[in-house]
């Protein structure tokens, strides 16, 4: 049937076939169809035009009503296929006018050549992202209905699971998918001889086992034609397969190992999946293919040891990684530190590790933004120009301006994606933190990017700082010298909770370095914020508030001792006192404790605050709380009892003294030391007033008990006894 | 790749021998021409070919006819034909490829001047190809020296000439052709996927085998005529 042969792309000047539409002459509508069909392919001018003159309607009821021939049917689908591919305007026109349901409706048609139009009208509208793709499982059975389709033909192989990957959004409808059968389904179109039904069965599969242990142990046990999944997704892996292929093969075995189906030792992690990824981050690849390599690769190896260790020094990934950071198009650095010497001294308590929520690698539920997804399903692979003209840039852009602000979107997400694989490789192991940081110019790459116009490179910028603050030698050099608390205060302030985290407990490391460098961070409202985060929610934030806090009390001035107690806030530590996360509970003892170090701080403290502080350890020792607890508390009372007045908050509560003597008959060894070695420094004898102490306790028996712990077969209990007997002068 | 000891320079009866003494299959070559004919669609040479040679063309040779009657519309300057039977036969491969929607549409331009309907082809350039320059300085390039022809008396004598040469046709037929392989299942019953002629693929291999001697300054007996395989004796410095 030849096409009429009437000029078609002199539109706007005759209106008249789309009338024609209307016509009850099946004939004449067909007509009008098929020109009004070829009008609007390729140009998106003209599909807006017709979308505004109003014929979807028109053409959504043909296709949905009960008279229309299936060839009309046909025409009007393919018809609303191409309109389909115009700019996000034209899509959304059409989904508001409810084209999904009706060619969901369609799919139960008798007609092959009708369903097979259909599915590749519908997956054309779910590339975008307001598509409503849940609909897809509004009837239970039309999943298993659209696996049956798949046998039809190749282009109901392309097209069903492309739908299927763009519908694949959350657990729910990862489990419905594999409850339907698309694990089996999909195993089996791997192995299509066609590229293009294996690239959306991969995409489709990867959707499917993102952290979802359930899917991904199905997966990885399922087979087809005696190989299991696992092995076909090797064997799409190899080097000779196109680099896409091997990158989707990759991501899938990523997430299944990821999600606890394949484990960390495998010979499929080790020697095929990770070095491919690697591979994939070198120079000659295309950016957005380093992008999304740079980031599986954070994922894949973000909590395992090995696995670090392995990339780091697999096929010169750090240099590789690091050129990322010099994508032209970046925005150039502008300072040039040398890093500093290296420190000595002893080494401070290890630096803090709160745990944080994994990040999802590159959206990989949104397809839209897969570029397995942008290569493959809105456009046929072909030159670039072609690429711009589907994308339909702003109107009034030059296309120099649009190129410009691409460029940089580029740099910005390899930047990110950098910042992500190094955030995880430093993750555990000191020398890979050395590696990277001895980087060229890192640290002023990591400095620039927590300042960065992304938030994502923000994010991704502060997670690397993090896993590198982790190093107790690089706290003491190079983050001194590189001033990074100065761009990361500036973060914190007014930062999203993902952020948030990530920052604080990058701050909360920081402030282990009892250094001068503590001051200018105090300057720039550091104790404020701190203790804001311990009235956050979220238990994490809490924690790190109260943890930095702890650490910034180490050893601290006794300025800042008094800024902290005072800016907190008595009613706050109680409040923390009784927090349902007992690590919470731990540090905000741990606060008290390094508040309550070195004689005077003690006295002054205790002359402010004391009556308050008693309370809050009593509160302690009578709560129902474990042995570890009610030690710090313990150990709270002991420094009390080190200072000079302070002592007297102790002597002076019977309450107290009991409580003590009972301790140190406890169960619990580490208990007893802890009540002991408080009664060491009550009794010590070269202080004033010894002597009516030792007295007072003595009459409370507490010689006696000493006596009778001395037999003890612990050592250190025994040496504190010894140490706390020796003091008691002759009686 | 480094080398332990220097190498003479081969001589060409030396290089000549050793390619007498490589032995190609007659199956193997049929296959090539076969594949050739078909992928251009030379239906009836093919047809002539699998009589005499008795080599199988790998797809059934009716479903050659759509592709060569689109060829022939190209070719012909009827491009309007041509885009039909092409969204009738692949109604998503011009929304996919716009670059070569926009090729087709130009090669419409291009008629419609070389016909003399000047204001036609001015509105249609305004209306319809207009959108294609807004987003890509390539195609606005392109668009721009197609509107140019219009600026001569004689267009075929203007340095734009080229458009209106038949080559032009055949180059937008020759890439139609293509898209519209690469849009059919490539499914050509040897598994593989790359887009026939395979003979293209020989010959560009030679001319990268050449690039890499050049780049590492060997001198060998070069092929600098394709379409003759003329060799020529290695130069001497």
């Amino acid at each position: 049937m030849m096409p009429v042969m009437e000029p078609i792309m002199e539109v706007e000047s005759s209106r008249s076939y789309i009338d024609e539409l209307y016509s009850p002459d099946a004939a004449r509508c067909m007509d009008a169809i098929v020109r009004l069909k070829n009008s609007v392919i390729g140009s998106n001018r003209q599909k807006g035009s017709v979308i505004q003159q109003g014929v979807v309607p028109r053409l959504l009821q043909l296709l949905g009503d009960n008279v229309s021939s299936n060839n009309i049917k046909i025409e009007a689908t393919i018809t609303l296929g191409s309109l389909a591919k115009g700019t996000e305007e034209h899509v959304k026109a059409l989904v508001d006018m409810g084209i999904v349901t009706l060619l969901i409706n369609t799919l139960g048609s008798d007609d092959q050549k009708l369903v097979e139009v259909c599915l590749c009208c519908l997956r054309t509208v779910f590339q975008s992202p307001c598509a409503p793709v849940e609909l897809i499982y509004d009837d239970p059975s039309l999943v298993t209905h659209l696996l049956n389709l798949l046998s039809h033909s190749v282009s109901n192989q392309v097209c069903i699971t492309t739908v299927l990957t763009a519908a694949c959004k959350n657990p729910e409808n990862q489990n419905a998918l594999c409850e339907q059968g698309a694990v089996p389904a999909l195993a089996a179109l791997l192995c299509s001889p066609h590229y293009k039904v294996q690239m959306p069965s991969l995409s489709c599969l990867a959707n499917m086992c993102f952290q979802n242990s359930n899917v991904s142990s199905v997966v990885s046990t399922s087979s087809y034609g005696g190989k299991s999944v696992p092995d076909l997704l090797v064997t799409l892996m190899a080097r000779d397969k196109p680099s896409e292929m091997q990158m989707g093969a990759a991501r899938c075995l990523t997430y299944m190992h990821r999600a606890g189906a394949i484990s960390a030792e495998d010979t499929k992690i080790l020697y095929k999946t990770l070095p491919c990824l690697v591979r994939l981050c070198k120079k000659d690849r295309p950016p957005g293919e380093r992008v999304l390599a740079a980031e599986t690769l954070a994922y894949l190896t973000e909590v395992d040891t090995e696995l670090q260790r392995l990339a780091s020094i697999s096929n010169h990934l750090v240099p590789t990684l690091a050129e990322f950071l010099r994508h032209p198009g970046a925005r150039g650095l502008t300072t040039n530190n040398n890093n500093g010497a290296d420190g000595t001294a002893s080494s401070p308590p290890p630096p803090s590790s709160s745990s944080i929520p994994p990040p999802p690698p590159a959206a990989p539920l949104d397809p839209s933004s897969d570029p397995l997804a942008v290569h493959h399903f809105s456009s046929l692979p072909s030159s670039p120009p072609s690429s711009f003209l589907m994308s339909g840039s702003p109107a009034g852009m030059t296309a120099t301006a649009a190129n410009a602000i691409r460029l940089e979107k580029e740099a910005q997400d390899m930047k990110q994606a950098a910042f992500r694989a190094f955030a995880s490789l430093g993750a555990n192991d000191e020398d890979i933190r050395k590696k990277i940081i001895d980087t060229d110019n890192l640290m002023e790459h990591i400095v620039a990017g927590l300042q960065d116009s992304s938030p994502k490179v923000r994010l991704a910028a502060v997670r690397c700082l993090h896993s590198l603050s982790r190093s107790v030698q690089q706290l003491r050099t190079t983050f001194q010298d590189h001033s990074v608390w100065r761009p990361l205060m500036q973060l914190l302030q007014g930062a999203g909770e993902d952020v948030l985290s990530v920052a604080s407990s990058t701050l909360c490391n920081l402030l282990l370095e009892f250094s001068p460098s503590k001051e200018p961070i105090l300057e720039s409202g550091a104790i404020d914020l701190l203790c804001q985060l311990t009235r956050r929610k979220d238990p994490a934030l809490r924690l790190n508030g109260i943890w930095a806090l702890m650490n910034m009390a180490f050893q601290a001035e006794q300025k800042i001792k008094s800024q902290i107690l005072n800016t907190l806030g008595t009613d706050q530590i109680f409040r923390l006192l009784s927090d349902p996360k007992v690590n919470v509970l731990m540090k905000t003892l741990g606060l008290l404790r390094n508040l309550l170090s070195t004689k005077p701080h003690i006295d002054h403290i205790m002359s402010l605050h004391g009556n308050q502080i008693m309370q809050a350890v009593i509160l302690i020792l009578e709560g129902n709380h474990g042995a570890e607890v009610k030690e710090q508390a313990l150990c709270i009372l002991a420094n009390i009892a080190d200072g000079d007045s302070a002592k007297e908050f102790i002597m002076s509560n019977e309450d107290v003294l009991k409580k003590l003597t009972n301790y140190m008959m406890h169960s619990s060894v580490r208990l007893q030391i802890a009540a002991i070695f408080c009664i060491s420094n009550l009794v010590w004898k070269e202080e004033g007033g010894a002597a009516e102490r030792q007295a007072r306790l003595r009459d409370m028996g507490v010689y006696k008990l000493l006596q009778q712990l001395i037999v003890t077969n612990d050592t250190m209990l025994f040496d504190k006894v010894k140490t706390a007997m020796t003091q008691f002068s002759e009686s | 790749m480094s080398y332990t000891e220097k190498h003479e320079s081969i001589t060409k009866d030396d290089w000549m021998s050793r390619l007498e003494g490589l032995h190609i299959q007659r199956a193997d070559m049929n296959k090539l021409i076969m594949n050739y004919l078909v992928t251009e669609g030379f239906k009836e040479a093919a047809e002539k070919f699998q009589q005499e040679s008795g080599a199988k063309p790998s797809v059934d040779l009716d479903s050659l006819d759509d592709r060569i009657r689109i060829r022939d519309a190209v070719q012909g300057g009827r491009v309007q034909e041509a885009t039909a039977l092409v969204n009738h036969l692949h109604p998503e491969l011009l929304d996919n490829d716009r670059y070569l929607y926009f090729h087709l549409q130009q090669l419409h331009l291009i008629e419609l001047i070389r016909a003399g309907r000047v204001e036609e082809a001015l509105r249609f350039a305004q209306e319809q190809l207009s959108e294609a320059g807004e987003s890509d300085p390539t195609v606005l390039a392109e668009l721009e020296r197609t509107l140019a022809l219009l600026a001569f008396e004689e267009p075929d004598k203007s340095p734009f000439a080229d458009l209106l040469h038949p080559t032009h046709r055949q180059k937008v037929a020759s890439e139609l052709n293509a898209a519209i392989l690469r849009a059919e299942n490539c499914d050509w019953g040897d598994g593989s996927s790359t887009p026939p002629p395979r003979l293209t693929g020989l010959l560009k291999l030679i001319l990268w085998a050449q690039e890499e001697l050049d780049r590492k300054k060997i001198k060998y007996p070069r092929m600098s005529i394709l379409a003759s395989a003329v060799i020529d004796p290695p130069t001497s410095k």
